[in-house]
């Protein structure tokens, strides 16, 4: 294939990402942060620009582990440890770099970078990409488009649970229990992307 | 009178009923009116309650009761009042257990619920619908005025998911019934399911072949005085004028042919099938301009919403004809009329900035064309609302945020 169908590609498997195979309302990955982290929307952005930043970093990394490592020994059944040893060993990397550099953005993602780490659509995100025989360029398209993915639902939802903090919830629906009820609906309205560029 | 009025004023005092106190409450609003003011939400920028300014979307939803009953017959009816019998028990029961007022919102959902659904569902689904979407849409949320999203469209969603064969397999043509009233396709199902070309080409129109064909009258003239053209079995969504099309079809049915031409007019009057409330497009013009008129509803949503559509598909049409169907046809086809007037200008649900309401009209066309030519479903307006639904509080507050920012010293 050559490198603007290849483009094209990504493209498609970027929205797609997005909308139709939305990680977090299609496959359900990634729910703790999403439910914890939900209450304000601009910690949401942050913890969500986060995610976008690292799923597409590691995805592209763990891509070229799996191609150029695993692959030729004929480790394949290795990948999960290693690509969470990549994930955990790039989060601390950037925690650094950022640290060093940047001591005021460090400040406001706080406590989100080291979380992502155990954010299991990050991980999932790597393996749908081995599952699905992805090149590279798509799957930069793929992990970027599963981030932005991830950061409209979460920012959809910090949004909604600003505007409820008034509201008269059931009290033990309060928290989790009526996010997960509007997770819910909000996936049940995804539903209607089914087969869009999937 | 004065009897009922001394029973209901006893009826507060009796300590056994306490519990029942917003049953009680509720029908002594109903039989004398109140003259309380609203103190939940949604609050409105007029003296008018929320009992009057609901009750004018009812009066505006009436032309297409009306028009659902004239073309569907008294299914309509039985299935209203399965509507409202199975989620106003839901409503009584949350307000008894919850100790607050019924309120009156519902009175609105009970009513548009069915009016969105195919004339054949089964009673039992409709209940099972309004249970859900009442339950799950508005109570959980602390009732009217606190809902994300509209209760109706939750309700109708979950059994379109949960029972596809039912809600989408079954519709009825209108004015007919009996077994051979049942029809599987809305003109969006034909459309989607067959192969289009975007004019009449008389040499590519085959007997007994099922085609859409958009164009306009002079083009079925043409068509229709080439000896050598078919049209048994052929759909024609043209636009043109009646009369014309009429003689066309008449000839056609003399010859013994089952051809079928149907004209914007048909849609816009309601003979094609679909969901009940959404087939006569000018009882649901009538109903949403008189709440325009009124400033019940605002105009900006429906108008931005009905103009991206409009683009978008005239765009979309001219590039891939075969995918996206013509502009007219999208914006009569289907529940975008009704969904645009009666659905995404809840005020509750929408948002309630002017910029906010521009975005939210914008992507909820951009979603209902791309769902309806792209995805498995036929019919996109439902999910996009709801998926705007879900982004309305996002909406609001970054307009919000960029309208009145601080101001740096």
């Amino acid at each position: 294939m050559n490198i603007s169908s290849q483009l094209w590609l990504a493209a498609v498997t970027c929205f797609a990402a997005i909308f139709t195979n939305n990680i977090l309302l299609m496959y359900f990955l990634g729910l703790c942060p999403f439910t914890s982290v939900s209450r304000e929307v601009k910690t949401a952005f942050g913890l969500g620009v986060a995610v976008v930043f690292v799923m597409t970093c590691t995805a592209m990394l763990n891509w070229l582990a799996f191609r150029y490592i695993l692959a030729p020994l004929n480790l394949e059944f290795f990948r999960f440890i290693m690509f969470i040893i990549i994930i955990a060993a790039f989060v601390q990397f950037v925690e650094m770099v950022i640290d060093r550099y940047s001591p005021k953005l460090y400040h406001a993602l706080g406590i989100f970078l080291p979380l992502i780490t155990v954010n299991c659509a990050i991980l999932g995100a790597s393996l749908f990409m081995v599952i699905r025989d992805y090149t590279f360029i798509v799957t930069v398209g793929y992990g970027f488009g599963s981030g932005i993915g991830w950061l409209l639902a979460i920012l959809a939802m910090a949004g909604i649970r600003q505007r409820l903090a008034h509201a008269r919830i059931p009290r033990g629906l309060d928290g989790p229990g009526i996010t997960l009820i509007i997770a819910g609906l909000m996936a049940l309205a995804f539903i209607g992307f089914t087969g869009v560029l999937g | 009178m004065k009897a009922v009025r001394s029973l209901l004023d006893k009826l507060y005092t009796v300590p056994q009923l306490a519990r029942f106190k917003p049953v009680i409450g509720a029908a002594d609003a109903i039989l004398y009116g109140t003259n309380e003011t609203t103190h939940a939400a949604p609050h409105v920028v007029d003296n008018i309650d929320i009992k009057r300014y609901m009750s004018l979307v009812i009066v505006a939803l009436l032309p297409a009761v009306a028009a659902a009953f004239f073309l569907f017959g008294w299914r309509v009816i039985a299935i209203i009042m399965v509507s409202y019998m199975a989620g106003g028990a839901v409503e009584v029961i949350f307000a008894i257990i919850r100790k607050h007022d019924i309120h009156e919102g519902f009175l609105i959902t009970g009513l548009i619920f069915p009016l969105v659904l195919p004339p054949t569902t089964p009673l039992w689904v409709v209940a099972v619908g309004v249970v859900f979407g009442t339950m799950f849409g508005k109570e959980m949320f602390g009732g009217t005025g606190r809902n994300i999203f509209n209760p109706a469209l939750v309700g109708r969603l979950f059994i379109t998911i949960a029972f596809p064969a039912i809600m989408t397999m079954n519709w009825q043509t209108p004015f007919a019934s009996g077994p051979e009233a049942i029809t599987t396709a809305t003109p969006l199902t034909t459309f989607k399911s067959t192969a289009q070309t975007s004019t009449i080409n008389p040499s590519v129109v085959e007997a007994g072949t099922e085609q859409v064909l958009f164009t306009n009258a002079g083009a079925v003239k043409k068509a229709t005085q080439n000896p050598q053209s078919e049209f048994a079995g052929v759909q024609v969504y043209c636009m043109g004028d009646a009369a014309y099309e009429k003689a066309a079809h008449h000839r056609r049915i003399e010859e013994g042919k089952a051809s079928r031409l149907v004209s914007y007019g048909d849609l816009l009057i309601g003979k094609e099938p679909g969901s009940m409330g959404e087939t006569c497009r000018l009882a649901i013009l009538a109903g949403g301009l008189l709440l325009i008129g009124l400033r019940v509803s605002n105009w900006r949503i429906p108008v931005s919403y009905m103009t991206t559509v409009f683009i978008f598909a005239a765009v979309g049409s001219h590039f891939l004809p075969a995918k996206i169907a013509p502009p007219m046809f999208q914006v009569l086809a289907g529940g975008l009329l009704f969904g645009a007037m009666f659905m995404a200008t809840d005020p509750i649900t929408s948002p309630f900035t002017k910029a906010g309401k521009y975005i939210f009209g914008i992507s909820c066309g951009v979603l209902t064309v791309l769902i309806r030519s792209f995805s498995g479903y036929v019919e996109g307006v439902m999910f996009s609302i709801v998926i705007m639904n879900a982004f309305t509080p996002l909406i609001d507050q970054m307009v919000l945020m960029f309208k009145y920012r601080p101001v740096k010293a």
